[in-house]
């Protein structure tokens, strides 16, 4: 915990580092020497890793944060392209095995900087209070060890911080308000609105989006062109990329990006000592850290954990609960499409507009647990065209026909809650990466409550679909949105962390992404993940140098600290309502 | 239904006239749109990768010249385009040689799969082995009709023939590997833009009118007109992939939310 030594910053021939047509980072990011020892290592900088590495760093531990993709600049590297943008995505193979095989890529995780928060869509809404007690509410699943109300305040304070835009009274789950704007409809939202007030269903119009209505300090408002899956380039979408990343550097990490981690390195006492990864050219070091802190997605966390397995470990690091990689959940995505008379030209704004969760709750009149969402989505004519494929069959001639009509098509997500089951599953396969490392193998099945769920729920999309006035409706079948993996709980038998993302086993080891959750709700996940982070971060602070010198489990609810948040989060907005 | 259109003609119609359409440049009910007419409103980054597309259409390197010839004429009819004229046309094949030739891929592979570089050449055996199994000839030496036959049947998951390949990869997921990158190749070029009056990039000019399906001053509003696919061709019906209907089935392949 010394103060930070400035050193050059390495990873751009550039002094100046854009993120945005404004922001940019100036100050010289700080290099640890190779073979020093740090308080944290934090393997990926999504999400979770981004929020995490930014308090550590706000609090003046000494912390590098690796990540196997690129630091992004995002005037340089990112473009108004939907093919373009391949290489947002994690593009390195890995194997989709089960009944309903899950598709990744574009479908799922970041790679680089910022992680998945670079190409989300940014609907940001919160769980709702039932989601942390499904199993005793509803007698399925998992319950939380924590409550709504111990994540509460974490929401609204990354509300603040994303921030995130929305009406001033959402009325669902616990019903709140939001500090920033809503957004203008869209041609989608247009829809949404119109086929639920319809049918009576209440619809919220211009959020919860982690999107600038307003410009902001360094980041410039929206300007609805509609690539927000692409990577926002005007810096209006949130990700840990522009909100943590640079005050991060500011107070002193250290960002190794294009560094590959491959090993966690188990030494005595039950105590991680550090990480192996691969440098950008390919040459394998070790980085030694009082503590690690594994935050590189449901499928890379594992994975990882999998990988590190090591005498006392030998299935997997952290593993004796023979929870890591099981209850793996992704959320019921189907997209509902429906064409209209009318032109919609749905390319326009973000696809993230509007959505209603009033059919979120268990409803036992439906005759199965959990609930759904629906929201706006806004494919551009790539992905519209593989929906066409796959919604309609859609082929030569009659794929070309359909395309023709791109602009008088809108498109729904519809976003269902699956429930964690353990044969749901990361593995590692035989083959390796580039690396040399065993890829991840994912198995994925329905079960009977998601299959009903999911019957239920794509109808009722499609119903208000119909409302709408469509002249035809069509979907497909898609999984959204992977959590769980190495999920939290109180009872070490059947969780692999506990409540502030700390490994059963290991007292210096950590989990701090969306792999800990153990139900997911129909919630996107997001802001959990954020929330949760920095929940697990006042843990880390307030216990300072006892985690790096002790194996004591010091369960005590950490303070809050407000004052550790990004410049520029308090003193804006609106005044919220709040129950 | 028009018979006048013979047999090899595989331009589409128009049903009141029964006369082929085109080939044109444009296609579409945007005439006069130009994506590309705006280029200099984007990004420089943006332009240099779209510009880079058009332009420099990547040499065939994966491929055998005899491979590339039988993928080109799968290509034909998995996105026809002879409504298109010559100097129109958006190149399918070198975009897929491209993506095989630099091994990349979507980030995964289906377990019932081999690596996307053997897929695609034991599908271009098993369509020839279907070929000769149905007709006695090999793929390109077929009609049209013909032709759509192997591949409808390759779409249905009821191949007549190459057992042996498909044994080793499912049908279902090496047609919708084919058609998606048939489609991605087609949709990410300027011209399918504005065929399609797809806007394209956006920044950091903004679009401005949200709503209604309004057009950008720049942008064109709609002219439709009538067409048909040609009576020789079977892909203008919609059937699902596979023939299912179970919803849990084909699963999507591109990213939304
Ligand atoms: C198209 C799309 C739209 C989405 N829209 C939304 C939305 O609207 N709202 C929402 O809430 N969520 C959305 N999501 C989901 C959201 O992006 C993810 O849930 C979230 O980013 C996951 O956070 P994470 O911290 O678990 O991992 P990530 O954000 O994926 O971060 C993991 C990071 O770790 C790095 N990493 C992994 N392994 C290693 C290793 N071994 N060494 C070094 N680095 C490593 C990766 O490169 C990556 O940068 C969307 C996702 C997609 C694909
Ligand atoms: S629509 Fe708005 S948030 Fe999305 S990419 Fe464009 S400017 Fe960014």
């Amino acid at each position: 915990m010394k103060a930070p030594l400035w050193g050059e910053f390495r990873s751009q021939k550039r002094k100046s580092h854009m993120l945005g047509p404004i922001q940019r980072i100036e100050t010289p990011m700080h290099r640890f020497p190779e073979g020093e020892e740090v308080d944290y290592v934090i393997v990926g900088v999504g999400a979770g890793g981004g929020v995490v590495l930014q308090r550590l760093a706000r609090a003046g531990f000494r912390v590098i944060g690796f990540d196997a993709g690129p630091f992004w600049d995002t005037e340089r590297d990112w473009v108004s392209d939907e093919k373009g943008a391949h290489n947002l995505y994690w593009n390195d193979l890995r194997i989709t095995a089960g009944q309903h095989p899950l598709a990744f890529g574009a479908n799922n995780s970041g790679k680089g900087v910022g992680g998945g928060t670079v190409h989300w869509a940014s609907f940001a809404p919160r769980l709702h209070p039932s989601d942390f007690r499904i199993r005793s509410e509803d007698g399925v699943g998992f319950d939380w060890p924590i409550t709504y109300s111990d994540l509460k305040p974490y929401y609204e304070l990354l509300e603040l911080e994303l921030p995130v835009s929305g009406p001033s009274y959402f009325p669902w789950g616990d019903p709140h308000g939001y500090p920033y704007a809503p957004h203008p409809m869209g041609g989608v939202g247009d829809v949404l609105i119109q086929g639920c007030t319809k049918l009576g269903i209440r619809v919220s119009a211009g959020g919860p989006v982690a999107i600038l209505e307003g410009s902001r300090a360094d980041r410039p408002h929206c300007i609805y062109r509609g690539f927000c899956i692409q990577g926002c380039k005007v810096g209006a979408k949130a990700s840990t990329l522009i909100t943590h990343v640079p005050d991060a550097i500011g107070n002193g990490a250290e960002i190794r990006a294009n560094c590959m981690v491959s090993r966690i390195h188990l030494g005595e006492n039950r105590r991680v000592t550090g990480v192996s990864y691969f440098d950008p050219e390919g040459r394998e070091h070790f980085q030694k850290a009082k503590a690690v802190i594994v935050a590189g997605y449901s499928i890379e966390t594992p994975r990882l954990l999998l990988n590190s397995a090591c005498p006392g470990f030998e299935n997997g690091l952290a593993n004796s609960s023979d929870c890591v990689g099981r209850y793996l959940m992704a959320q019921a995505g189907n997209v509902v499409l429906g064409r209209f008379e009318e032109l919609v030209r749905m390319y326009k704004a973000p696809p993230a507009h509007a959505l209603t969760e009033e059919f979120y709750e268990t409803d036992p009149k439906r005759g199965f647990a959990r609930g759904f969402a629906i929201q706006t989505v806004g494919p551009l004519p790539i992905a519209f065209s593989k929906q066409m494929m796959t919604a309609k069959g859609a082929w030569g001639w009659g794929l070309r026909s359909v395309m023709m009509d791109y602009n008088h098509w809108a498109a729904f997500g519809f976003l269902g809650e699956i429930l964690p089951n353990a044969e749901n599953r990361v593995q590692l396969a035989e083959e390796k990466d580039q690396f040399g490392i065993p890829i991840a193998k994912v198995t994925f099945n329905l079960y009977d409550n998601d299959k009903k769920l999911i019957e239920y729920g794509k109808n009722k999309t499609m119903e208000v679909m119909w409302a709408a006035g469509a002249q035809e409706v069509v979907q497909e079948a898609r999984y959204a949105h992977l959590v769980g993996a190495a999920r939290m709980g109180d009872d070490p038998a059947t969780s692999v962390v506990d409540q502030f993302g700390r490994t059963h086993d290991i007292t210096n080891l950590f989990i701090c992404d969306g792999s800990i959750m153990p139900t997911q709700g129909s919630a996107n996940p997001g802001l959990t993940i954020m929330a949760l982070a920095a929940r697990v971060a006042d843990c880390l602070i307030s216990q300072g140098e006892k985690i790096f010198n002790s194996n004591e489990r010091d369960m005590q609810r950490p303070p809050m600290r407000r004052d550790l948040s990004p410049p520029d989060t308090w003193g804006h907005g609106m005044p919220t309502f709040s129950s | 239904m028009n018979y006048q259109n013979a047999q090899g003609d595989r331009r589409p119609v128009d049903p009141r006239t029964g006369k082929p359409i085109g080939p044109m440049a444009q296609p579409g009910y945007y005439p006069g749109f130009s994506t590309l007419s705006q280029q200099k409103f984007w990004d420089a980054k943006t332009r240099d990768v779209v510009l880079d597309r058009v332009n420099n259409v990547p040499p065939i390197r994966f491929f055998s010249p005899e491979e590339a010839k039988l993928l080109e004429a799968i290509c034909d009819r998995v996105l026809p385009q002879d409504d298109r004229d010559q100097a129109h046309k958006i190149p399918i094949v070198p975009q897929i040689d491209k993506r095989l030739y630099e091994n990349s891929h979507d980030g995964y592979r289906y377990v019932d799969m081999p690596p996307d570089r053997d897929a695609f050449r034991l599908g271009l055996r098993g369509i020839q082995e279907i070929a000769q199994q149905q007709y006695g000839s090999g793929f390109l030496d077929l009609g049209p009709r013909e032709q759509d036959e192997i591949l409808q049947s390759l779409h249905d998951g009821k191949p007549s023939a190459g057992h042996e390949i498909w044994k080793k990869m499912a049908v279902h997921h090496f047609w919708l590997m084919l058609v998606s990158d048939c489609a991605e190749a087609y949709y990410s070029h300027p011209w399918a833009w504005d065929e399609i009056g797809f806007g394209g990039p956006a920044y950091p000019r903004a679009y401005m009118r949200l709503e209604r399906g309004e057009a950008e001053p720049w942008e064109s509003e709609e002219e439709r007109y009538e067409w048909e696919p040609p009576a020789n061709s079977l892909s203008g019906k919609y059937e699902l992939v596979a023939g299912r209907v179970e919803h849990f089935g084909s699963p999507a392949q591109g990213g939304t939310h």
